[in-house]
């Protein structure tokens, strides 16, 4: 009862303000008049009788006051009223509003934006059933020191049949393969798994039903059935060929599940005798924890199962251990260090933008010092002073966290688009409630902080000082003007750790494009083609096959030179492993040190190869035509190899072997150069080639490369038509090595870009923070300057003064800045390629940009300073 | 809010706290419009309670609100327009409440005073 009436007679008065002071303005008015009417009634006159009512009663105004200002209501009203004041205070001043505003959008919108890819990418959990159950196991090499996410076959059935707190364990490999329509072929990324699969995942098919294990079956997600066979249901029932294997689609998977990384078909595995090997890391698996089984636990119980499977089988599991890793962590963990980077960068930016609008309050307060003055010499509180420059920056943070919002919604799909495809969950990205939640925290922080000296410095204000001194004859308070020189350098200290973390990045991405690949990458177009095989004889037909279509396509006009390859640099086939040579005085390899056995990247090559890459033979010979699949075996080594398993004896004629298919001793024809295999970040290192004739099961998935003599691209529709003509069911895709070199490094350009737009927003802030400071204190300063002038003082030596001025200021913040880049450099030391953290380049130039900037940010107002009229200046005021 | 009157002859302002219970216990003898409340105090206490208009009218307003009271505007005897406050249920049942906290107070403060004495 008494709540609901504080609620309506208070909502009450709010909204009907006028008559509710009329009704408190009538009772007092009666009060009074009953009051004089009693003295009347004991025989005063009407005059005398109202005097001693008042006498009594106090003054009318007074009591209206009091009775009036009763209700949580009034509160509200006196917000408001000063919300008001503050709104036309901001409304009378814009181009401090608009600047603030702008800065603080900046700053809020790129920490939103990159907060919103943070908590989509590392904080949300994964959208999967159970997720915070899902491991991917691992195996921890003790030979490399490190853990690789990948596992072999044994070894995860091993730990299916053992583990007793792991629910399930499924084993899957696959990647982007040929599947076979009815009429075409279409490259889509293809996920061999077993029927634990879908118990890992607690998968529902939408349409259709699991597989089983004994059918050649495929599952398939939700839009590859609705591209390719126009709805779910429709898909159900339809064969499609995927490795000349047909497989009947039994089920659908719903829209939104597309592990791993974008599957788009889930097809049944079935055991083979190959797999049983214990040293080819050729699987990946996934595993649910039993419910309240920990990681730890769980770990615990895998390193023991190691051992176990140590001891029986010491030559293979030797140095091996089994892990468990949160699925998340391992599905994001790489992208994990550029994100956080990236927000810290955002930080700095958010930071700097603060310090500009501090900056901006502090001037405006310094300007309404008098104001400030006469309201404390009035007797307001120190707090009714401070309010409402609270509040105005409360104002304009929200204005600008608003805007800040609004513009976090392109920079978020800018920033997806930019993102490399390494990116994980990227299409999970959205603005969500996390992200407006944190947006608004920022805003309030940012309100709070750049309001903070200010405010103090407000409530600080003796009235008596105040008064008396008087900016605009130069004589303002010294504390004032060290507090904002502070800040400039505090700015430009954030600003010169933003740049020379651009500047680290760009002289990466230089060295990066500069570097010798050690193979050609112009003109230079690349076929992914994947030949339908499925028994060996087929694949052999296959290496015929594409022998001829390469023969066809050196015929056509602008081509050079053309080969095939299983392994391309930065491609996406490739294998690598342990290789052995035959050690001691026969086959004369250097000893092999038991716990690093030697380990090269695998490539499969025709005969041109090296030719049509531009890798240097250094000895012996390419692989030819004398090299058949019945011809004794053999194999071309690249310089690394040779020096690392042969050192300086001639390899040419010694022998070589790896598990890549079969274990056959290989005869060493040939040494050319070396490749950087993964990226240009790559260390150019050991690489072991194999004629495609003598590995054909490797030969039926491979990049046919072509060394054009025009623009590659304007090829594409002539090859499109060879290729078509001579097998309709190769699936294919064109692109360039430019092309593909440029993916390898999309991650490094990702940072390097964002980095450098943030270094470029800091540099602007900077520089209105340092023309903000120099103008603002030459405003003040026009009447020294006038007098200066008046008793002759040089035009060029009062604007020696201000540049100097705004020189010393970046000056400082750059030492403060390069002493802070050097502590910060080892966090980014792993993103650096050829470029030390400290690199004195980067440091030099960044130095350089920041003092020419500051200084042309002083020139406006330095000039204007000059041009100040000694006899305009002296009378002002 | 200054509310310093400068009044320092014998009658007090009404000690913190009691207001609310002399407004009630005013009232409940029946309605009565503000000055009404302010007399009728001054006259029972033989003017040693000085009531205040503006800190009564707040009173008022506050015991309104709680529900103890109500209030309505109508004629007064010499026919003008007045708002006349009333007890609730509720309001009574408070009055008990506070009489009977005061009573037990003011015998607690008694009593202590006459062991000193």
């Amino acid at each position: 009862m008494s709540l609901w009436r504080q609620l309506t007679y208070g909502l009450r008065g709010l909204v009907n303000r006028e008559g509710r002071d009329r009704e408190v303005a009538d009772e007092v008015e009666q009060y009074f008049e009953e009051a004089a009417a009693e003295w009347e009634s004991r025989g005063l006159s009407p005059k005398e009788a109202r005097r001693a009512a008042r006498r009594d009663g106090g003054s009318m105004t007074a009591a209206r006051e009091q009775a009036g200002s009763y209700g949580w209501e009034n509160g509200v009203k006196v917000l408001s009223d000063d919300l008001r004041f503050a709104a036309r205070q901001l409304w009378k001043h814009p181009a401090f509003t608009v600047t603030a505003m702008l800065t603080l959008a900046l700053g809020i919108g790129a920490n939103a934006a990159i907060f919103t890819v943070v908590e989509s990418v590392l904080l949300a959990p994964l959208p999967y059933h159970n997720a915070e159950r899902l491991a991917q196991l691992e195996t921890y090499r003790s030979q490399i020191g490190r853990a690789i996410p990948r596992v072999t076959w044994p070894d995860a059935m091993d730990v299916r049949s053992q583990s007793r707190n792991l629910e399930t364990v499924s084993v899957y490999n696959g990647g982007k393969v040929g599947v076979e329509l009815r009429d075409h072929s279409a490259y889509s990324i293809v996920t061999f798994a077993d029927t634990n699969f879908a118990r890992v995942f607690a998968l529902r098919p939408m349409a259709g039903r699991l597989f089983t294990a004994e059918e050649h079956a495929a599952m398939v997600s939700e839009r590859f059935a609705r591209d390719n066979f126009g709805a779910a249901q429709a898909a159900v029932g339809q064969v499609v060929r995927i490795e000349g294997e047909p497989e009947e689609i039994v089920g659908v998977l719903p829209e939104g599940f597309d592990y791993p990384g974008g599957t788009q078909v889930w097809v049944a595995s079935h055991p083979q005798p190959a797999w049983q090997g214990r040293t080819s890391f050729n699987f990946k698996a996934v595993a649910l924890l039993r419910d309240g089984a920990g990681f730890t636990q769980t770990g615990t119980e895998l390193e023991a199962l190691s051992g176990r499977l140590e001891a029986a089988y010491p030559k293979d599991n030797r140095g091996k251990a089994m892990r468990v890793k949160p699925l998340k962590e391992a599905l994001t963990g790489d992208s994990r260090q550029t994100l956080l980077f990236l927000w810290a960068a955002a930080g700095l930016i958010l930071l700097i933008a603060c310090v500009n609008v501090m900056h901006l309050q502090l001037v405006r307060s310094m300007e309404r010092q008098r104001e400030l003055a006469i309201r404390r010499a009035l007797g307001s509180s120190r707090w009714r002073v401070m309010q409402p420059v609270f509040l105005e920056s409360v104002m304009v943070a929200m204005m600008g966290g608003a805007a800040g919002v609004a513009l976090a919604f392109p920079a978020v799909k800018v920033l997806v688009a930019m993102a490399p495809k390494e990116l994980p969950r990227a299409a999970e990205i959205h603005l969500n409630l996390w992200v407006l939640g944190f947006a608004l925290a920022l805003t309030l922080g940012t309100a709070i902080v750049s309001a903070m000296l200010p405010a103090m410095r407000a409530s600080k204000v003796d009235p008596a000082d105040a008064l008396k001194c008087d900016a605009s004859r130069g004589m303002t308070r010294h504390g004032a003007g060290l507090m904002r020189d502070g800040l400039v350098v505090a700015e430009v200290a954030a600003t010169f750790v933003l740049a020379v973390g651009a500047g680290l990045l760009l002289r990466t991405m230089m060295v990066l494009n500069a570097r010798d690949m050690g193979y050609q990458t112009r003109q230079m177009l690349v076929v992914d083609a994947d030949a339908p095989v499925t028994q060996e004889m087929e694949s052999l037909r296959a290496v015929g096959m594409f022998d001829e279509l390469f023969a066809q396509l050196r015929e056509m006009p602008g081509v050079e030179k053309v080969a095939g390859v299983m392994g391309l640099p930065t491609g996406s086939y490739g294998s690598n492993g342990y290789y052995e040579t035959k050690g001691g005085e026969t086959g004369g390899g250097l000893p092999v040190d038991p716990d690093h056995p030697a380990w090269s990247n695998f490539t499969v090559a025709s005969p041109g190869y090296f030719a049509a890459m531009g890798i240097p033979l250094k000895r012996g010979r390419d692989f030819g035509a004398e090299d058949t699949h019945e011809s004794g075996m053999v194999a071309v080594i690249s310089e690394a190899l040779a020096k690392q398993s042969f050192g300086a004896a001639d390899p040419v004629g010694r022998q070589i072997k790896c598990g890549l298919d079969a274990d056959k001793w290989m005869t060493v024809v040939g040494v050319v150069g070396d490749v950087r295999q993964e990226s240009p970040a790559d260390v150019p290192g050991a690489t072991l080639y194999m004629p495609m004739t003598q590995h054909p099961f490797y030969a039926n998935q491979i990049h046919i490369v072509l060394r054009t003599t025009v623009k590659p691209l304007t090829l594409m529709h002539a090859v499109e038509e060879r290729i078509a003509k001579t097998n309709p069911l190769i699936a294919r895709r064109y692109t360039t090595m430019d092309a593909l070199m440029d993916q390898s490094i999309a991650t490094e350009r990702f940072r390097a870009a964002l980095i450098s737009s943030f270094a470029g927003v800091g540099l602007v802030l900077a520089m209105l923070g340092v023309y903000g400071t120099i103008a603002y204190s030459v405003a003040q300063r026009r009447f020294e300057f006038g007098v200066r002038m008046a008793f002759g003082a040089e035009r060029g030596a009062i604007l020696r003064s201000v540049l100097g001025h705004a020189a010393r200021l970046a000056c400082v913040g750059i030492v403060a800045g390069t002493v802070l880049s050097v502590m910060l450099a080892r966090l980014v030391t792993s993103m650096l390629v050829g470029v030390r953290p400290a690199d004195p380049a980067s440091l030099g130039m960044v130095s350089a940009l920041l003092l020419v900037t500051a200084v042309c940010a002083a020139l406006a107002p330095g000039w204007s300073a000059t041009r100040v009229d000694p006899m305009v200046a002296l009378r002002a005021e | 809010m200054t509310d310093a009157n400068g009044m320092s002859d014998a009658n007090t302002d009404v000690i913190q706290g009691t207001m609310d219970m002399l407004i009630l216990k005013t009232l409940s003898l029946g309605p009565l419009h503000g000055f009404g409340i302010a007399r009728r105090v001054e006259q029972v206490s033989s003017g040693v309670f000085k009531v205040n208009p503006g800190s009564l009218l707040t009173a008022l307003q506050r015991l309104e609100r709680a529900g103890w009271l109500d209030a309505e505007w109508r004629q007064t005897e010499n026919s003008r327009k007045a708002k006349f406050y009333s007890l609730t249920v509720a309001g009574r049942r408070q009055l008990e409440v506070e009489t009977e906290d005061w009573t037990r107070r003011a015998g607690a403060i008694a009593r202590l005073l006459e062991m000193e004495g």
